[in-house]
C-alpha cells in the first residue's frame, strides 16, 4: 500500500467496479437499441426488423419519427423541464444565499436545531408532502400552474442548496470582506466584488445540483401539475405506467436522460465531493 | 456539520436582520412543508370544511384504517422496500467508495460513469428495469442464449411480484451513486492516516475495516441511509409500475384513496399519509438514538 501515486486495483476490485458499471450504465445499451427497433422478439438479442426499414410503409409515425413529432409532447415536456429547472434554481439561490450566510456566520442559540429543521424535508416521504400540498394548492388555485410546480420543487431543493451554500460560506474568509470595507467599499460593492466572486464555484455547484434535482422530480410534479404541466419524467411515466416498453418509450427515456448526461460532464468539474457530506446524523 | 468558530467564540444575538435573511427559507420549510404536514394531520382527524366535513377531532379515520389488515400489509411492504433497498445500497456503496477513495488509472472517468444514475430520473430507471428484468427482457434473453431457459415463462418473475426485486433494483440503481458520493466525502474528510497506522501496527485488513474504517465512516453511513430510507418509504412510481398490485405501498394506497370518486376517502388517504409519516419518523428517530448510544459506548460522543 503506497500513499502516493496511482494505485493498482486487485482482480476482485476490478471485477467489482466492472459489475457496478454493468449495473449502472449497461442497461442504456439495450435502451438505445430498443429505441430503433420495430420488431424485437424473444429470445433475439438484436431486433429482427428495424424502425428505419418500416418507416416508409407505416401509415403513422414510428419510434423516433413519433418521438420527434409534435403529437408526442416531447418538445413541450423538454421546455417545461428545463424552464422549471432554471426557475427553481434561481428562486432557490435567492432564498438560500442570505439564509446560508446567517447559518454559516451567526452563532446563536438553537442554531443546530434550526439546521435540523431545515433538513427535515429530506426525511419526510415526498408522497406525503405531495398529496397534502395538492389540497392547499387547489385551495389557493395554483395547482396545475407553473408557480405551483416551482413552489413545490423548492421543498426538496432548499435543504440541499442550504447545506451546500452554508459549507461554501464557512470556507469563505470573512477577512476579505472586512478588508474591502476598511478600504472604503460599501456593502453592495463588498457583495458584488468580493463575496459573490469568491462564492461562485460553490454557488455554481449548488445551482447545478438544484437544477438536477428539479429535472429529476416526478412525484411532486405529477401531484401538483395535475397532468396539465408535462415534464420529461411525467411524460415517460405516462408512457410506461402500463408496464410495457416500446420504441417510443425508449426514445423518450433517452431524451429524459440528456439533461443528466450534460450535467454529468459539467459536474465532473464543478461539483465538489465535500459538499455532499450531509451530516444529518450529527445534528 | 459543525460550525466554524474561527472568528468569534462568543454567541452573537439573533436579531431582526438575521430573521429577515432566514425568512424566505423558513417560509418554504415551515410554511409550505410544515403547512402540508399540519393540513394532513388536521384533515386525517376530520377537518375538511371544503367538503362540508368538520368533526375535528375525530379519530375514526385512523381507527378504521388501522383495523384493516390490508393497511398493515401495505405498511410492511412499504417498510420492506425501504429497508431492503437501503441495506443493499449500502452493501454496494461502502466497498465502492473505498475502491474509489484513492486514484487509480481511469478512476475519475469510471467514478463519473458510476454517478450516471444520480443524474437521471427514477422514471428512466423504471424504464430500464422493464427492459432488463421483465420475462421477455434482456436478462431473460441472455439466459435463453446461454441455454438456461427455453421459454420466457421460465425466467424467474422479478417484476410485478411482492418480493419486489424489480422495485429494489431501481432504488439501488439510483441510490448507490448518491450513497457513494456521501461516503467518499466522509472518507476524504478523515484521510487515510489512522488506517495506515493500524496496518503498520499489525492489524489485518479485516480488523482495519471493522475497527477503524467502518466506525469512521458511520456519520456518512447514517446520513446517507437516513435520506435514502426516508425517500424509499415514500416510493410511489416504482411500486406503482413494477410492484405486484394489491396490497400496494402506502403512498400508492394514499393516492388511490385520494383519487376515489367518494371524497370522504380523501380523509382516509390523509390518515394513510399521517401514519406513514409517524412510522417512518419514529424509525428514523429510533435509528438516530441507536447510533448515538453506539457512539457513546465507543466513547466518541459525550
Amino acid at each position: 500500500m503506497t500513499t502516493q501515486g496511482l494505485r493498482r486495483l486487485s482482480v476482485g476490485q476490478r471485477l467489482f467496479v466492472l459489475a457496478v458499471l454493468a449495473f449502472t450504465v449497461g442497461p442504456f445499451a439495450p435502451l438505445l437499441i430498443q429505441s430503433f427497433a420495430f420488431r424485437w422478439a424473444w429470445p433475439d438479442l438484436m431486433p429482427s426488423v428495424w424502425w428505419f426499414e418500416q418507416r416508409q410503409i407505416s401509415p403513422f409515425p414510428l419510434a423516433w419519427d413519433y418521438v420527434l413529432s409534435p403529437t408526442s409532447q416531447v418538445l413541450e415536456a423538454t421546455i417545461n423541464t428545463v424552464g422549471i429547472g432554471v426557475a427553481v434554481m434561481v428562486v432557490c439561490l435567492i432564498i438560500c444565499l442570505p439564509a446560508a450566510r446567517v447559518l454559516a456566520r451567526g452563532h446563536f442559540r438553537g442554531k443546530r436545531r434550526l439546521e435540523f429543521v431545515f433538513s427535515l424535508p429530506l426525511l419526510v416521504p415526498e408522497a406525503a408532502i405531495g398529496i397534502a400540498l395538492l389540497m392547499i394548492f387547489i385551495g389557493l388555485g395554483i395547482s396545475g400552474t407553473y408557480p405551483g410546480v416551482i413552489a413545490v420543487h423548492l421543498i426538496p431543493t432548499v435543504p440541499y442548496m442550504l447545506r451546500m451554500l452554508t459549507s461554501v460560506y464557512q470556507g469563505l474568509d470573512a477577512g476579505y470582506e472586512d478588508c474591502g470595507r476598511v478600504l472604503g467599499a460599501n456593502e453592495w460593492q463588498v457583495l458584488t466584488r468580493i463575496t459573490l466572486p469568491l462564492l461562485l464555484p460553490g454557488v455554481l455547484a449548488g445551482a447545478l445540483f438544484t437544477f438536477l434535482v428539479s429535472t429529476n422530480l416526478f412525484l411532486l410534479t405529477f401531484f401538483i401539475g395535475q397532468g396539465k404541466i408535462v415534464t420529461l419524467p411525467t411524460l415517460l411515466f405516462s408512457q410506461i405506467s402500463g408496464g410495457a416498453m416500446g420504441a417510443t418509450a425508449a426514445g423518450i427515456a433517452l431524451i429524459a436522460s440528456i439533461p443528466g448526461l450534460i450535467l454529468l460532464v459539467l459536474s465532473d468539474r464543478l461539483i465538489r465531493e465535500e459538499a455532499f457530506a450531509l451530516g444529518i446524523g450529527d445534528t | 456539520m459543525t460550525t466554524s468558530h474561527r472568528y468569534s467564540k462568543t454567541r452573537t444575538t439573533f436579531g431582526l436582520w438575521q430573521l429577515i435573511q432566514l425568512a424566505p427559507a423558513l417560509l418554504v420549510v415551515v410554511g409550505l412543508f410544515g403547512g402540508a404536514l399540519a393540513l394532513a394531520l388536521l384533515q386525517s382527524l376530520g377537518f375538511a370544511p371544503w367538503f362540508g366535513i368538520n368533526e375535528f377531532p375525530n379519530p375514526n379515520y385512523f381507527l378504521a384504517l388501522w383495523s384493516e389488515p390490508d393497511f398493515w400489509r401495505s405498511l410492511w411492504l412499504t417498510l420492506y422496500y425501504g429497508l431492503a433497498s437501503t441495506v443493499v445500497g449500502l452493501v454496494i456503496s461502502v466497498p465502492l467508495a473505498l475502491t474509489f477513495e484513492r486514484r487509480f488509472r481511469g478512476s475519475k472517468t469510471l467514478l463519473a460513469l458510476t454517478r450516471l444514475p444520480l443524474m437521471i430520473p427514477y422514471t428512466v430507471g423504471i424504464a430500464l428495469a422493464l427492459l432488463m428484468l421483465g420475462n421477455g427482457g434482456i436478462l431473460s434473453r441472455l439466459a435463453a442464449g446461454l441455454g438456461l431457459i427455453t421459454d420466457p415463462g421460465e425466467f424467474p418473475r422479478v417484476l410485478q411480484t411482492h418480493w419486489g426485486w424489480g422495485v429494489i433494483a431501481v432504488y439501488v440503481w439510483k441510490q448507490v451513486p448518491f450513497m457513494t458520493l456521501a461516503l467518499l466525502a466522509v472518507l476524504m474528510g478523515i484521510g487515510q492516516g489512522t488506517r495506515e497506522a493500524a496496518r503498520i501496527l499489525g492489524a489485518s485488513q479485516v480488523q482495519v475495516f471493522w475497527r477503524i474504517t467502518l466506525p469512521q465512516l458511520m456519520p456518512g453511513v447514517v446520513s446517507a441511509s437516513l435520506i435514502c430510507f426516508a425517500f424509499n418509504v415514500g416510493a410511489f412510481e416504482a411500486p406503482f409500475i413494477l410492484g405486484g398490485g394489491h396490497p400496494e405501498t402506502l403512498p400508492v394506497l394514499a393516492w388511490r384513496y385520494f383519487n376515489d370518486a367518494n371524497y370522504t376517502y380523501q380523509l382516509q388517504g390523509m390518515a394513510v399519509i399521517v401514519s406513514l409519516i409517524l412510522v417512518s419518523g419514529s424509525i428514523l428517530v429510533g435509528y438516530l438514538a441507536i447510533v448515538r448510544r453506539f457512539e457513546r459506548v465507543r466513547g466518541k460522543a459525550p
